[in-house]
């Protein structure tokens, strides 16, 4: 069951950077979007007492705001130059919530983020009686509805949009594609995402420290939709399983699984570039379906 | 004011390893055109190579400084063929992504071959501090400062005063119109790949006499600072990266002084985001 609201969390991370991918732009800024909407909503219904539902939201909301804020001077770098600033992006934030003391006294403890001690006390879920079951429910409610958001947009002509300025950002111009919108629309909903998923993960970890979240969660992020594939939003999906899957099959191996975890990386980039779900993947699975189709006709 | 000085003095000794590791990610980055986040690991690995020699034969300094480079070449030679020459025709950020899973690679090993998290590290302490008026000038720091200028001097004569020098450079500039001048282009990136991870050890070597000790987290530290140098060098510049060094230790020295330990790598991160996300498009990917 926590496994699975685990997946919720890494899956809407996947996501978060596959609508920024899919503009060709490699962000390394998701991880900070994650804190920013994993402190925000914790802020809110811990400090403030708000209920859950607007705690999220707005953490989501905060994310998309600064990935809105980000998108701009990134429009000015781009590739390898892009990866250093969002990832600079990324250590600013840890850096700011490694300092920032916001705390209230609730009888003998203190709740809320004290700097380097960290962020304590996020217990909405055990104050209202929540069980592991109800948690996993209203993770996978947000995950199923970003996904359903995303794969929609990837049949419309937004999709269409994001991808073409990825593919060649000279042709999108030419045919009257406004880049700048493009490009910080993709940011900011990876801001958003990424925000919501830091919301949710910061109620079911009741404990927040900024080193979680550093160039390692990062990288992840943006590992998950590049091994996964960006054909489809199936792509995240499969980079979670992958992912994760390994991390838990390896374990046997104990401190030395990180050493192999690499070589399969590598390998996996090797073997398939473009992630396991790539578009020539979901180009052959709908022709495929198309034959059997018209098969079906055929046989009528 | 002798406070400013005093720091603008330290900043300037700490700033010339900056610029040495930042001229190793220059070499790297201008003649490969792909960013080896796994530099500092790799030098991490040398240190630690180092310190373990230092446990076994306490005294010795000049062997003490062979490991640490020869385990910083042999790490190297280990990403370059695994996270560049394997991935040659995959895309830049392919490679980038493979030297994140290298960078961890290194990291569990030195931290699994090792006894404890923070290993000693050697530093030769009967060495005197030099008072130049009311601005200390701490051993360590000057050692710092000697040292990498001499690493420097020789590395830029290396480069423009040698063929192997101008070799590279013309690799850096055009690998193709390199290529059809006869130069191998391959090799040639081998070659600076070895002459980064060498300069990258002695500066190692440098760090980590000052510090008298090293933990696991050296390795996102140094491709921190490396990266910071060159970027504010002008990415592709190695003048620029010598220049980005002093400026960063100088701002990291000054904003301790000032303001406090806790904010001085906020600060290092932030001119790292202002400098790419603000400076013009234009800078990025010029010639050596």
């Amino acid at each position: 069951m926590s496994l699975l609201t685990l997946f919720g969390f890494r899956i809407l991370l996947g996501l978060s950077a596959y609508v920024v991918i899919l503009t060709g732009q490699i962000s390394m800024a998701q991880a900070g979007f994650y804190a920013l909407g994993a402190y925000t909503a914790a802020t809110a219904t811990a400090i403030w007492g708000w209920p859950i539902v607007p705690a999220i939201l707005l953490g989501g909301l905060v994310g998309g705001l600064f990935g809105f804020l980000v998108g701009f001077p990134a429009l000015r770098v781009r590739g390898l130059f892009l990866v250093i600033a969002t990832l600079a992006f990324t250590e600013i934030v840890r850096m700011v919530f490694l300092n920032l003391k916001y705390t209230i006294r609730v009888g003998d403890r203190t709740i809320g983020p004290a700097a380097a001690e960290g962020f304590r006390g996020i217990t909405y879920y055990y104050e209202n009686g929540w069980s592991a079951l109800q948690i996993m429910a209203f993770t996978w409610l947000f995950v199923l509805a970003v996904l359903a958001g995303f794969w929609l947009m990837d049949r419309s002509r937004a999709g269409a949009v994001l991808r073409a300025v990825g593919e060649d950002e000279l042709a999108a111009a030419s045919v009257g594609i406004n880049l700048t919108a493009a490009k910080v629309a993709a940011m900011a909903a990876g801001g958003l995402v990424a925000g919501l998923a830091g919301a949710l993960y910061a109620h079911y970890a009741t404990y927040l420290s900024q080193e979680e979240f550093g160039a390692l969660l990062a990288t992840f992020a943006i590992a998950y939709p590049l091994v996964g594939g960006t054909g489809s939003v199936a792509g995240p999906i499969a980079g979670v399983l992958f992912f994760s899957l390994l991390i838990d099959g390896l374990r046997f191996l104990g401190d030395w699984r990180n050493l192999l975890f690499g070589v399969l990386i590598i390998a996996m980039m090797n073997l398939r570039p473009h992630g396991i779900i790539d578009v020539g993947l979901v180009r052959r699975l709908r022709a495929l379906l198309h034959l059997r189709r018209e098969r079906a006709y055929a046989g009528d | 004011m002798v406070d400013f000085l005093q720091a603008l003095v330290d900043g300037v000794m700490l700033g010339a390893t900056y610029s040495l590791l930042g001229l190793g990610f220059t070499l790297i980055f201008g003649v490969l055109r792909r960013l080896n986040l796994a530099f500092g690991p790799t030098i991490l690995v040398g240190i630690y190579a180092g310190s373990h020699l230092s446990l076994a034969w306490p005294g010795a300094l000049v062997p003490v400084v062979a490991v640490t480079v020869a385990g910083a070449l042999l790490a190297g030679v280990y990403v370059e063929r695994f996270s560049f020459r394997a991935l040659a025709r995959q895309a830049p950020v392919v490679s980038m992504i493979s030297t994140f899973a290298v960078w961890m690679q290194l990291q569990e090993l030195v931290s699994l071959l090792s006894p404890s998290r923070t290993m000693p590290y050697p530093s030769p302490v009967w060495l005197p501090a030099v008072a130049v008026g009311p601005i200390l000038l701490r051993s360590d720091g000057l050692l710092m400062w000697s040292g990498a200028t001499l690493i420097m001097l020789a590395l830029f004569a290396l480069l423009y005063r040698t063929r192997f020098g101008t070799t590279i450079r013309a690799v850096a500039d055009s690998s193709e119109a390199a290529t059809l001048m006869g130069v191998n282009v391959a090799m040639v990136g081998a070659a600076a790949f070895l002459v980064a991870s060498a300069v990258g050890g002695l500066a190692g070597v440098l760090i980590a006499q000052s510090h008298q000790q090293v933990t696991p987290y050296f390795g996102l530290w140094a491709t921190v600072k490396g990266m910071t140098a060159m970027l504010l060098g002008g990415a592709g510049s190695l003048p620029g990266a010598v220049v980005g060094g002093l400026a960063l230790g100088v701002v990291e020295t000054q904003t301790l002084w000032h303001f406090g330990g806790q904010w001085r790598d906020l600060v290092s991160y932030a001119l790292l985001f202002l400098v790419v996300a603000l400076s013009p498009r234009t800078r990025w990917g010029s010639g050596l």
